[in-house]
């Protein structure tokens, strides 16, 4: 492994753990999700017109990824200014964005648990069949989610460290990405000046490869387009933090005190 | 909406304080005013997809959902948020008459609450083209009230859970969990098991929220006294139930020390 | 060639001041500051709250860009040479954050030893090192949150030297450590000079620098206000004596009439507990006592003591000089 890779590696399994050890984070990963699975799978099985209940499942777990990541991300740099460690980071040799990329996939990364719950909630409560009809693209697909998911919080924490009035929208993004990225709704439904927007968020693609490798269709294009926009959000992340790095040495923001 | 919970704990000590003196409007409005919004487009549009419903059902059942979650997460936040602060010893060291203190708290939360519904309201009118008849806003406004009041009520039940156990956010969540799930608010009651439907008929909000579907739709007031009498009834019980839990835990807590959290 | 070079340093915040019309404020940290630190020395830079010395460190350890003056520190230049800077110094500050609490000791130094770019193979073997030189090692697998502030501080410390860098940057690390805590801590500070490293300090105990340092800077209201080894500071101190009286109850006017005494530098009031120390500073050889205590008419005297100034009376003297 490179050293780049190394670093993000390392940090990435480091605040895995230190969320995991959260009992806010693991509320809002594995009890939110469930919620809105339960919500969908009522309504859905309500009528005979709705898509299948595995659609459901699959929908309210990639919705969890997103929740996660709507709500701690995009504070997540100023959380570690809380802490009193972004001094710290910035002040390693390490480039800034790998030392704070972990921290954004990784609370993507804590979605995944609310894969595992979903899947089981459903299986166990409404007899949703888990069947997945691709495993190792399912097994390629949610990693791909959660990486463009994460790497799309970190493009949110940077802005929103730079224009911290902007940062109480972060919360507020959760409901607007569930309804236009085709969690649960298909985007057909929606106007079509929707369109491009949505196609511009790596929450569609991610949800359209994990559920395509599920239940059916193309997973090429959607994983393509999600590695494309990974790496279109790292560039941006990248400007956005160099910007912002030289900025805090400017006007020494970086601790709190 | 557990969005305002989260800028408890994601946001600190500092964000609660900002959230509750709501004279900052960097928080207000996103949270309070975009969530409803963005709340009732969401469902309308899974209701579309489940083609279960029409866009007014929803309008009106997640509007007035808002409204008696910001009730309940309100009354959370004004008894827990008091103990983050370290301040709720020296109130209840205060001779003060406990029923005015608790309840003089729980009235800026109740006006908040209608506030955010009729937002709810409002985006479903711009948004979705939700339309009701101008005559009918006064009975609609009095049923908001009465959600919100019911809500304050369960509010202060789970309130006063809090002053016990350490998590109100937690507990908060699951309340609120429950309340969207059984209520009526996307799930047509007769489609949930008898269990959860009978669930429903003693949880806050439920009549309201068929209340309100009724008026908007040009039924009076009269018509739908019974559900409207139930909340009343509900609200109260609750209310009572949670002021009377709040008075045993504070002896308790005094007993025990547990009061602060520090 | 000097391992730390300031030249010049200076630091302007901008701020707004106002609660309704908001003004532009500009506040001045650091107004010029030079000096020098050689390879192997501990340098300690003293000075009251607010006097500017976190200002200056954060200035030599890049996380703060100078308003003009400049910085090397083993020859790079702190403005654009950040990184090169960055992998050479460590930094540590006191105080309880910095740390990832639901993580162990352990995690917390792997993950900073990755961020320095300590390489796989011979993280281990440094981590396990660095745990033994700051004493935490058997406790290395437990959570930070059950660490005491003492412990948390030789965490903070086993954090900044893990890249074995040739520069550390100590800013006020006995901070809220309780005494045998903080005692603990100089000896381990004592050990990174005898390692071979090169100490930059800060801290406003007395003491602790004297025992430590072997230069200090006096830092007051953003500049320099005196600068040597603590034996050339106190011998600053007009090669006088020092007077501490013990009274009961004085007033302004009576220290006021004190300071007027011809030979008397600085009086600065203890207060403790019911009564008050005078610490009188005195210029000449000469006996000031009955002068003093004839000013003193009608106030009740306890103690009185004569002695040789401390660092502490040096301190007092450069940063109370206007």
């Amino acid at each position: 492994m490179t050293r780049g890779a190394r670093v993000f590696w390392t940090g990435f399994v480091l605040h895995f753990k230190n969320l995991s050890a959260s009992p806010f984070m693991m509320v809002t990963a594995a009890i939110w999700p469930l919620v809105y699975a339960t919500l969908a799978f009522l309504m859905f099985r309500a009528t005979h017109q709705a898509p299948s209940l595995l659609y459901a499942a699959l929908g309210a777990a990639v919705m969890g990824i997103w929740s996660t990541t709507a709500t701690s991300a995009g504070g997540a740099i100023q959380q570690q200014r809380w802490l009193g460690i972004l001094e710290l980071l910035v002040g390693t040799p390490a480039r800034l964005i790998l030392v704070l990329a972990p921290i954004t996939v990784a609370i993507a990364g804590i979605g995944v648990y609310s894969i595992a719950t979903t899947l089981l909630w459903g299986r166990l409560l409404f007899g949703v069949p888990i069947h997945v009809l691709h495993p190792f693209l399912f097994a390629v697909a949610i990693p791909a989610a959660v990486l463009s998911i994460g790497m799309l919080g970190l493009v949110l924490a940077s802005s929103f460290v730079l224009y911290r009035s902007a940062s109480n929208l972060s919360q507020a993004l959760e409901y607007p990405i569930w309804l236009i990225t085709g969690m649960l709704i298909p985007l057909s439904l929606l106007p079509g000046w929707v369109h491009p927007l949505a196609w511009a968020l790596a929450p569609t693609w991610g949800m359209r490869a994990v559920r395509r490798a599920a239940i059916g269709g193309d997973v090429g294009v959607p994983l393509l387009v999600c590695a494309a926009l990974t790496v279109a959000y790292t560039v941006l992340a990248f400007l956005l933090l160099h910007h912002f790095e030289r900025l805090a040495r400017d006007r020494a923001t970086l601790a709190l005190t | 909406m557990k969005t305002w919970l989260r800028i408890f704990f994601v946001g600190g000590v500092i964000s609660f304080r900002a959230l509750f003196s709501w004279i900052r409007p960097s928080i207000y409005i996103p949270t309070m005013l975009l969530g409803p919004t963005t709340q009732v487009l969401f469902f309308a549009y899974l209701g579309r997809t489940a083609h279960l419903k029409s866009d007014s059902w929803f309008v009106v059942g997640n509007a007035v959902q808002s409204a008696s979650v910001a009730a309940l997460f309100g009354m959370g936040f004004a008894i827990d948020g008091e103990r983050w602060t370290q301040t709720l010893s020296a109130v209840l060291a205060t001779p003060a008459n406990r029923a005015a203190l608790f309840l003089g708290r729980a009235l800026p939360v109740l006006v908040n609450a209608a506030v955010t519904a009729a937002t709810g309201f409002l985006g479903g009118a711009l948004l979705l083209g939700f339309r009701m008849p101008w005559s009918q806003v006064p009975a609609l406004a009095l049923v908001l009230l009465l959600a919100s009041f019911a809500c304050t009520g369960l509010g202060m039940l789970t309130g006063a859970v809090g002053l016990r156990m350490r998590d109100v956010p937690i507990i908060a969540n699951l309340t609120m969990a429950v309340l969207l799930i059984f209520c009526g608010v996307n799930i047509p009651l007769d489609k949930l098991p008898g269990w959860m439907h009978r669930t429903a008929d003693w949880l806050p909000m439920t009549h309201s929220i068929a209340a309100a579907r009724r008026i908007a739709e040009g039924a009076s007031l009269r018509s739908v006294s019974s559900e409207l009498l139930r909340e009343l009834a509900l609200g109260l019980t609750y209310l009572l139930v949670g002021f009377g839990l709040m008075r045993f835990f504070e002896q308790e807590g005094r007993r025990l020390g547990t009061l602060d959290r520090a | 060639m000097a391992v730390i070079e300031a030249i010049e340093l200076r630091r302007t915040y901008r701020t707004t001041t106002g609660v309704i019309r908001r003004k532009p404020l500009e506040v001045e940290a650091v107004r010029g500051i030079s000096f020098a630190v050689e390879q192997g020395e501990l340098f300690g830079l003293l000075g009251p709250n607010g006097a500017g010395k976190t200002t200056t460190i954060k200035m030599l350890i890049t996380l703060l860009l100078p308003t003009s003056g400049e910085a090397r520190v083993l020859g790079h230049n702190v403005v654009d040479d950040a990184r090169e800077v960055r992998q050479r110094i460590g930094y540590v500050f006191g105080g309880d954050r910095g740390l990832y609490e639901r993580l162990s000791a352990y995690d917390n130094l792997r993950y900073f030893a990755e961020l320095y770019g300590v390489s796989g193979k011979a993280q281990r073997a440094r981590i396990d090192e660095v745990l033994e030189l700051v004493g935490l090692k058997g406790r290395e697998s437990e959570r930070v949150e059950g660490y005491s502030r003492g412990m948390r501080q030789r965490l903070h410390i086993a954090r900044g030297i893990l890249h074995d860098p040739e520069v550390v940057f100590l800013d006020e690390p006995t901070i809220g450590v309780d005494p045998v805590g903080a005692r603990e801590l100089r000896t381990l500070i004592a050990n990174l000079i005898a390692t071979g490293k090169t100490v930059l300090l800060t801290t406003h105990y007395m003491f602790e620098a004297d025992a430590l340092c072997d230069r200090i800077a006096v830092i007051a209201k953003g500049t320099i206000v005196g600068e040597g080894t603590p034996t050339q500071l106190k011998a600053n101190v007009a090669g006088g004596r020092v007077t501490e009286i013990e009274v009961f109850g004085v007033d302004d006017a009576a220290v006021g009439r004190l300071r007027g005494i011809d030979g008397v530098t600085a009086v600065t009031v203890e207060d403790r507990d019911q009564k008050q120390l005078l610490i009188v500073q005195t210029t000449s050889e000469r006996e000031l006592t009955a002068p003093l205590l004839s000013e003193l008419d009608g106030v009740e005297v306890g103690r009185v003591a004569s002695r040789e100034p401390t660092l502490e009376d040096a301190y007092v003297a450069l940063v109370t000089a206007e």
